[in-house]
Formats: structure tokens, sequence, C-alpha cells
């Protein structure tokens, strides 16, 4: 028989009901059985076997709706399948009617276009839930249960994630600039014996850095940081959704992409830590990104974290390639050298 | 190359990457960006350039119509700029006329990908053959 994933839409054939797996997108399903007798199943009864025709297609789980508010303790488990609006009732009084002539009931009907799917963030409903709280909830959820929160949230709130990455970002790079201003004399003091003995070339790199954490450049950094925040959340999902694409593993689409990368922005709120802020954001960040992207594209964290790291494995291997090929020519020359000075 | 034509909404995620290259253009164009006091870490700590030095100086030269100078600094970069805004102009217009847009397919979109990885990784030998960026 043939079945329909709920999440997917995608269509397998299979011989028996009961728990499933998806072979196109991994989601865990369960196909009830029409024969079991009332009761002995947790999930509703599904429509009468055929020649009763049911209204959703007889082997295949309903199709998911929004989660209700209460849904983000609930662990990693996939979506429970809700009932369809109308219920499970059976079928209508009198039965579902003969099957139509010349093809009999045909094959499952369109998938349901726009229908949600998964639960909203808790911050697309901040106008209900208040606004920091919202926030908050959801910042707790993305950065503790990440598996659970993006196997589940909505793909298609795009402009409610990039909101949330943009206030996070730009709340820890501000008060990121404001700390680093405020520091900035004791770490030029503390630098300055250093920039002695460095060479020239550092020494002004190292200058030039320590400059740009005062002054003027604290006011840019904080008027810029939201702009940049946004720039950079649309560019660098752009970037990991075409090496997904590369990858095969960007099964559904750029929304679910920008949805990872923008909900992983929040752990930018962590610059906002004094001292080690910078290192806790980039490397929490990157783990959440790669298991959100992962769950968010049904791809699984290794597809996710070669998408994720490819460009900084690609810089660091082109860098050890840089470095050394240089070596590698200087020493054969000096290989050369030698050699000949042996046979003269 | 396999196309489909895709009705969007009015803004979507095509106009905001368009904005993000039209204001590329307009901060290479107006803001003096080459007098931030900004150096290459990598060039400045090993002395080779990085894969995307000079893009800036790319970005800057040609939003000047200064096309051959663009391509001296970094040639993907020059050309990076180019497609962007071509791209940015070309929505634009779209948008405008209320025309769907076309969607690549996944197969040519692979290959876009695998191509604009190997010209990173040109334009990085060719960087570091000539020696230049900052």
């Amino acid at each position: 028989m043939l079945a329909r994933c709920a999440r997917c839409q995608g269509t397998f054939a299979t011989d028996r009901f009961g728990h499933q797996t998806c072979p196109h997108c991994g989601s865990e399903l369960l196909l009830a059985d029409p024969n079991a007798p009332p009761g002995s199943s947790p999930e509703p009864p599904a429509p009468p076997a055929p020649p009763v025709p049911p209204p959703e297609p007889p082997a295949a789980a309903p199709p998911p709706a929004p989660e209700p508010p209460r849904g983000w303790q609930g662990g990693a488990g996939p979506l429970p399948p809700p009932p369809p609006p109308g219920g499970w009732a059976g079928p209508p009084p009198g039965g579902w009617g003969p099957p139509p002539p010349g093809g009999g009931w045909g094959g499952y009907p369109p998938p349901p276009g726009p229908a949600p799917q998964g639960a909203p963030a808790p911050f697309a409903e901040r106008g209900r839930l208040g606004f920091f709280a919202a926030f908050f909830e959801t910042w707790k959820l993305v950065a503790t249960q990440p598996a659970a929160y993006f196997r589940r949230v909505r793909i298609d709130q795009t402009g409610t994630a990039v909101l949330f990455g943009v206030i996070a970002s730009t709340v820890g790079n501000a008060v990121q600039a404001v700390y680093t201003h405020f520091s900035g004399a004791q770490a030029r003091a503390a630098m300055a014996g250093l920039l002695e003995n460095m060479p020239e070339e550092q020494a002004r790199i190292a200058r030039t850095f320590l400059e740009s954490m005062t002054g003027g450049f604290t006011l840019v950094q904080i008027v810029a940081a939201p702009i940049l925040a946004l720039l950079f959340t649309y560019v660098w999902a752009g970037v990991f959704h075409l090496l997904l694409m590369l990858l095969r593993g960007a099964n559904r689409g750029f929304d679910a992409t920008l949805t990872a990368v923008a909900y992983a922005n929040g752990l930018n709120l962590l610059l906002a830590v004094p001292g080690c802020g910078g290192i806790l954001a980039l490397v929490w960040g990157l783990v959440v990104l790669v298991i959100g992207l992962g769950e968010v594209q049904r791809c699984g964290a290794g597809k996710a974290a070669v998408a994720v790291l490819a460009p900084a494995i690609l810089a660091c291997v082109c860098c050890c390639g840089a470095f050394g090929i240089p070596a590698f020519m200087k020493g054969v020359e000096e290989a050369a050298r030698q050699t000949q000075t042996t046979r003269l | 190359m396999n196309l489909t034509w895709r009705r969007t909404p009015r803004f979507g995620h095509p106009e905001v990457f368009a904005t993000i290259a039209l204001a590329s253009f307009l901060v290479a164009r107006f803001l003096p960006v080459l007098s931030l006091p900004y150096t290459c870490p990598l060039k400045g700590m090993a002395g080779i350039p990085c894969a995307t030095c000079g893009m800036t100086r790319a970005f800057v030269h040609l939003a000047h119509g200064d096309a051959a100078l663009a391509f001296a600094s970094s040639p993907l970069g020059a050309l990076l700029a180019g497609g962007a805004w071509l791209y940015a102009a070309a929505d634009l217009a779209r948008v405008a006329l209320g025309a769907p847009f076309p969607v690549p397919s996944a197969r040519a979109l692979r290959t876009a990908t695998a191509a604009g990885i190997l010209a990173l990784l040109a334009n990085w030998a060719w960087l570091l053959v000539r020696g230049t960026g900052s």
C-alpha cells in the first residue's frame, strides 16, 4: 500500500501498519490500522477501509497542525498528529457512498497547500505572551533545546526569526561595544609594552585594532549593529543554503535555512557577557546552528556541520596550503642544491 | 539551464538580496570605506592575502567606473560586484513590471555553487601569485 508522510507529503510504499519512518524526510509517523478494534491504539481511529473512502489517504498520518502554545516543553519527539478539523468521527450517516465511476477513487488528493507545519516560536506570539517573556522563552529554547526546538518550529515565519536574531545580535554587539569602549584604555596601556617588541606590521595591526575599540568606532558599531546583523543573517543563510544544496541537504527550502540561521543568531546575545562572551557566543552559536540546520532541513547534523564549517575548513586548508607550498618549494630547492653540491 | 518562473511576494527574499546588493553599491560609491583603518589579519600576520582580500577595493573601484583597477584588485570581487548590481537592477525592474521570479533548477544551483567555490580558490591562487591585497 501507499502511504503519505504528513510532514513532507512524500509518498512511499509499505506493507504494514504501525510506526514507520518516512524514507524522504526521516520523520516518524504512525499508520493506523483501519481494521484494528476501537480503543486498541492511542492514536485516533482512521476512517474505515475501502470501499468506504476516507477524507484523508487511508494509510497516512494526518497532516500536522500548529502546535498549541503548550508544546515546547514536550521533549524531542515529533509532533503528535492532531485530529483533522472535523474530528475523527466515522463516516457520515449513510456511509461515504459508492466510488465514482471510471477509476474508483483515483489517487490521493493534492497535498494541502500552505498549511503551516510545526509550532510557532514563542517569539511569534509576543503579542499574547508579552515581548520580553516571548523573547527569553524563545532564547532559552534555542540555547538549551536546539534539537527539539528546530525540529518543531514553523519555517514560514522567517520575519519573526530574523527579528529575533537581529534584536539579540544588536543588544549583544551594543553591550560589547560599550564594555570594550570602557576597557579600551586599560587594554592600550597593557599592550603598550607588548607592541614595542612586535614586528612593525603586526604592531600596526594591533594598534589599529586597539584604536577601533574606542571613540567614534563604538558609536559606529552600535548604530551599524542591526544593519550588519540583518545583512549577515541573509548572506550567511544564502551561503549555507547553497552549500546544503551542493550536499543535497536542503530539503525544505531557503525559509528553513534562514529560520535556523536567524534563531541561531540569538546566541549573539552572549556577546554581552564580559570577557568570554565572544568565544562563548561563537562556539555555542555554531553548535546550535549545526543542530538547528540539521533538524530544520531534515538533513542530519553531518551535512549541516559540513555546510556550516566548510568555509572555515576551506580557509584553514588553503591557509595551510599557502603556508606549506612555499616551505615545500624551499625544501625542494634546498634538497636540489645539496644534491648538486654533493655531485660537484 | 532549467528555469521555473514563480510568483513571489512584492518584497520577498529575492528583494532582500537585491537591497543588500544595492546597498553595497551605495556604500562603495559614496562612503570612504577605503579610508577605514583596517588590515586583513592574515595578510598582516602571515604576509599572505586571504581569499577575499582586495574585494572591498574591487567593489569601490567598480562603483567608481574603474573596471581595470577593480579586476586588478580582485577578479572575483569585480565579477561579484558586477553580478550583484546587475541582479539588483534586474530584480528592481522585475518587481516594477510585476513579472515572475526565475528560479533555477536545483542542479543548476549546485553547479553554480561548485563553480563559485572553484572560482574563489582560483582567485586566491591568483592573489597569492601576485602577492596583492591588504
